[in-house]
């Protein structure tokens, strides 16, 4: 009993040190199952756990031919309310904060899917970080 | 002692006035509209033309969107199926949910129907030519436009998010995007409409 405590305790610790040496982490997320075959969206929540900023550049994934970090607007145009969305550049995550990417606001949007996705599956994106810090991430595929 | 007669059969008067007067039936969530507005359009579906003003007797919940929108339509048409398939079959059987492209040039009449029937096999979706798509969304108000261009196939549409619901020829109802999403209260809405 005593042995499984040390070794947990030890698995935390791995866990932990990991944490620390990246500083940021993903908590949750999901890819969302595609209502047309070739594209979709991911929405996260990133945690940034040291004292310096991280800022996502870019994201990759085995599955789309692009991906783009996107922001969902709204607003009045020929008097009428209008929501799109464009691409931004890069999504800063501050010193001890915290970043969602949640339907309509910032999310991903996986371009060209490559192969039909499956509720419950797993889809693997790397999240580019300034600095060339790579963060891989399994998301599920959910409908929702 | 009769001096008391006359207030006391006043009080019981305007209250029961009041009973009478208060409030009944439904507030309902969406904004009801004071002078429900004649509608109607003929778009394509997969299996040839429809007409809005052909689904009689039931509430038709209409949405404009494209089908190369992984955020905006899904988040509205997935609030759309919760409410739907909180419904009885009964009760389903009374509403149509109808998806509209607003970018009928990618998308045929099939890949909006498609579209649609991903959310729910019950839902339809209707493209058509881009006149007929003009006129369907300005009848109901719906702004759209393309963004993000870099070619006749890599663009974005910007667009009007309105839910809207058509009954009996008329537009009675309407939820912006965020109200759309409160599923209990667009049910309750649903039922008091039926
Ligand atoms: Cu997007």
């Amino acid at each position: 009993m005593r042995k499984l405590g040390w070794f947990l305790l030890g698995l935390l610790g791995v866990a932990l040190a990991q944490d620390a040496l990246v500083g940021v982490k993903v908590a949750g997320g999901w890819v969302r199952f595609p209502a047309r075959p070739d594209m979709t969206a991911a929405f996260l929540a990133l945690e940034n756990q040291s004292e310096k900023p991280f800022r996502l550049v870019g994201v990759k994934s085995e599955v789309a031919e692009r991906v783009e970090v996107h922001e969902t607007f709204q607003e009045m145009r020929d008097g009428k309310m209008v929501m799109g969305m464009r691409p931004v550049a890069s999504l800063e995550v501050p010193p001890g904060g915290r970043l969602e990417l949640r339907p309509g606001g910032y999310h991903l949007m996986l371009i060209g899917l490559k192969r039909p996705l499956q509720v419950g599956e797993k889809v693997k994106l790397v999240l580019v970080f300034q600095g060339g810090l790579r963060l891989p991430v399994d998301l599920p595929v959910e409908m929702r | 002692m009769r001096r008391w007669v006359f207030p006391a059969v006043l009080v019981l008067a305007l209250l029961g006035l009041g009973y009478l007067l208060r409030p009944k039936g439904h507030a309902f969530y969406g904004t009801r509209l004071l002078n429900p507005k004649p509608v109607d359009f003929t778009l394509e579906g997969p299996s040839g033309p429809v007409r809005l003003s052909e689904m009689p007797g039931k509430a038709v919940l209409l949405f404009f969107g494209f089908t190369r929108c992984p955020d905006v339509c899904p988040t509205t048409l997935l609030a759309l199926k919760r409410a739907y398939e909180r419904l009885t079959p009964e009760e389903r059987a009374r509403v149509q949910v109808v998806f509209v492209s607003v970018d009928p040039e990618r998308d045929t009449p099939e890949d909006a129907d498609r579209y649609a029937k991903a959310f729910n096999e019950a839902f339809i979706g209707l493209s058509g030519n881009l006149e007929a798509v003009r006129e369907a969304a300005q009848t109901f108000g719906v702004f759209y436009q393309k963004s993000q261009y870099r070619g006749p196939q890599d663009y974005l549409v910007d667009h009007t998010a309105t839910t809207f619901v058509v009954q009996d020829g008329k537009l009675v109802l309407l939820y912006s995007p965020d109200k759309v999403e409160a599923t209990d209260k667009v049910v309750a809405d649903l039922r008091a409409l039926l």
